[in-house]
């Protein structure tokens, strides 16, 4: 990375002087540490999605998840040196955005029926 | 550029018929919007006649086009009349008797239809794709027109109850998904499926799979467990099919489980069925997964549907338990690839989801054209009590139907059930093909409990069920009766053409351009 980024004009100056700073531990960084952070933010994504009963809440957990897709994405693409992977993730993002759109519509509509929030109110469907 | 164009000139022409839907839904002039519906129809015959001449495209199913796409086609024009008259039908009637005036806000048939129109683009955006974006992006355009269509489908609070654990649950499997895809990506470093397929193959020659490859897979899978209404993600199929308007309903069994298994087949084609042990199959976790899903999906569907009253729901539930009964298919396999149908599970299963979708659309057609006093579709089972005496076409439709889905031979569902049988025989995967036995003989306690209640329980006089005032609908479920008839006459030549459709065009190591050397995840960035 060290010798690829100082080849670029852009950023060269620029890292390797960053890189005398930092501690040894951040400055090489793997595409484990991304992956970590990744599957993290899917967990807690999950977890949050079946734990927490507010409708926006539970949608912001889903927007985690696509997010921590994302994240992978970003770092699985750096790790082999082509874009599919940043592309993919614009895509992701398109779709979060038309996601997020519906979500509030839904969110707006109950919300004027039953003046709450609480998914457990939506309980008319049972069997 | 232009080879890529001749694959989709279906969904080119589907676009442009949803815009000009989108259009003519909001003139000021009923006569122009009731023409909504007409536009669609021709919009699919001509999306039908721009599949059928595509012969070879590219992917790891590069004959699938043909077949799928005229499949999707067929399907959506029977489901056309079946939606007719969901939305506006108040408004319709207010301006008529000119206690109101049009007000385009207030009206939704023009995004209903052109939502509709939207889906079947991505579902069959679905059966051309040849990249993990690609296939996401078809998923994502045939599933988020759906959350909208159930919730406007009626004007009360159950469907949008119906919408809101749809979209929930909806955003939910496509987050996992789009992380299984993400893993396989970094897996094989690219996300062309065909190089997918390459990649994959090299590693196992090369010692094994790559253990994150195997988990995106897992991953993606159990995401689109979500669009086939499979265990796990199996709970909201009951809700979501009782709340939404039955012409809705009936689209939800058919058009999301399409893409659902189109997506599985491809990426089960991209590992490939040759990682067995003793025989070929998938590779052991994905095989183990798909195994448990599809056992459990079978059971649970079936046991749950039993204990339902409402038809709907029994119908739902039959839908969880029909799509375990295609997942033996996906589990067997194409067999040696120059078989039969009778030993090629993904023919028995593309051949299945058109039996499924056009016996489907009877059923809900038929609950569709009851109508309770106080304006509801039918919806429970003493609705339909004594339907013979009363409505006598619209209780043999059922029966039909009724009987297609159970897998009474002769009739069109038989010859789907049976394909998936002798292919999960051949692929010698007897204990599956035991449990899929047992599983078909539950589901004709419920089947046959409708089928009982149409013809020989009298109707309940407290319940009084009167002709629903839409011819279309009624249409609908005698159409697709009769094509549960009519199509055996064209059953031999719809195998020939399922089989061609799985070609599998199983790739070899050398196809990607760039090496795939084992994945280091500790490998420094220098």
């Amino acid at each position: 990375m060290h010798a690829l980024l100082a080849d670029s004009t852009l950023t060269g100056g620029l890292l390797t002087l960053a890189q005398s700073d930092f501690p040894h531990a951040l400055s090489t960084l793997t595409l484990n540490h991304y992956l970590f952070v990744s599957a993290a933010m899917f967990a807690l994504g999950i977890i949050g999605f079946l734990t927490r009963r507010n409708l926006i809440i539970m949608f912001l957990c889903t927007e985690l998840m696509f997010q921590a897709a994302g994240l992978a994405l970003i770092a699985f693409g750096r790790y082999h040196l082509n874009f599919d992977g940043q592309s993919f993730v614009i895509f992701v993002l398109t779709i979060a955005a038309a996601e997020a759109a519906m979500a509030l519509a839904l969110v707006v509509l109950l919300f004027r029926r039953r003046e709450s929030l609480d998914a457990d109110l939506w309980a008319e469907l049972k069997g | 550029m232009t080879d890529k164009l001749a694959l989709v000139w279906p969904e080119i022409w589907l676009f442009v018929t949803t815009c000009v839907v989108m259009v003519v839904g909001l003139s000021p002039d009923l006569r122009v919007r009731k023409l909504c519906g007409w536009i669609s129809a021709l919009g699919l015959v001509v999306a039908i006649g721009a599949a059928v001449p595509v012969a070879h495209a590219g992917g790891l199913f590069p004959s699938i086009t043909p077949y799928a796409k005229g499949m999707i086609g067929v399907v959506g024009l029977m489901l056309l009349p079946l939606l007719a008259g969901t939305v506006d039908r108040d408004l319709d009637a207010a301006i008529e008797s000119g206690k109101a005036t049009f007000s385009a806000l207030r009206s939704n048939r023009a995004e209903f239809y052109a939502f509709f129109l939207f889906s079947l683009t991505g579902l069959m955006l679905t059966a051309s794709a040849d990249d993990l974006i690609w296939l996401f992006l078809a998923l994502e355009l045939t599933s988020l027109p759906t959350y909208i269509m159930v919730t406007i489908s009626t004007r009360g609070t159950r469907s949008q109850e119906a919408g809101v654990k749809y979209f929930f649950l909806g955003a939910l499997g496509a987050a996992i998904f789009l992380y299984g895809f993400a893993l396989i990506y970094g897996a094989t470093g690219t996300t062309d499926l065909a190089e997918i397929a390459a990649a994959f193959r090299a590693q196992s020659e090369a010692g094994g799979l790559n253990t994150i490859g195997v988990a995106g897979l897992a991953v993606a899978l159990i995401g689109l467990c979500f669009k086939i209404a499979a265990v796990p993600m199996h709970m909201y199929a009951a809700d979501v099919y009782q709340g939404a308007a039955s012409g809705v309903s009936a689209m939800l069994a058919f058009v999301p489980k399409t893409a659902g298994f189109l997506a599985i087949i491809m990426l089960c084609g991209a590992v490939g069925w040759t990682h067995g042990a003793t025989h070929d199959s998938l590779p052991a976790p994905i095989y183990i997964l798909l195994w448990v899903i599809a056992a459990a999906t079978m059971f649970t569907g079936n046991l749950l549907a039993i204990r339902q009253s409402s038809v709907k729901r029994i119908l739902a539930y039959s839908s969880v338990a029909h799509s375990g009964y295609m997942l033996v298919g996906v589990i067997a396999g194409p067999g040696s690839g120059h078989g039969t149908f009778w030993d090629n599970g993904i023919a028995a299963v593309l051949f299945y989801l058109l039996t499924y979708g056009v016996t489907n659309v009877g059923t809900f057609a038929v609950l569709a054209s009851i109508q309770k006093p106080n304006g509801e579709e039918a919806d429970d089972i003493a609705d339909i009590r004594g339907l013979h005496g009363t409505r006598p076409h619209l209780a043999g439709a059922m029966l039909l139907c009724v009987l297609s889905l159970l897998g009474m031979p002769p009739l069109l569902g038989f010859f789907g059930k049976v394909g998936l049988f002798t292919s999960a025989i051949s692929a010698g995967e007897i204990p599956l093909v035991i449990v899929l036995g047992l599983n078909s003989a539950i589901a004709a306690f419920y089947y046959l409990r409708i089928a009982r209640a149409a013809y020989l329980e009298p109707a309940d006089e407290h319940v009084e069920t009167r002709a629903g005032p839409i011819p279309q609908r009624v249409f609908a479920a005698v159409l697709s009766a009769s094509a549960v008839v009519l199509l055996l006459t064209v059953a031999q030549m719809l195998m020939e053409r399922s089989v061609t459709a799985s070609g599998y065009h199983a790739p070899h190591a050398g196809m990607a351009d760039t090496p795939h050397e084992a994945l280091d995840l500790t490998r420094a960035d220098d």
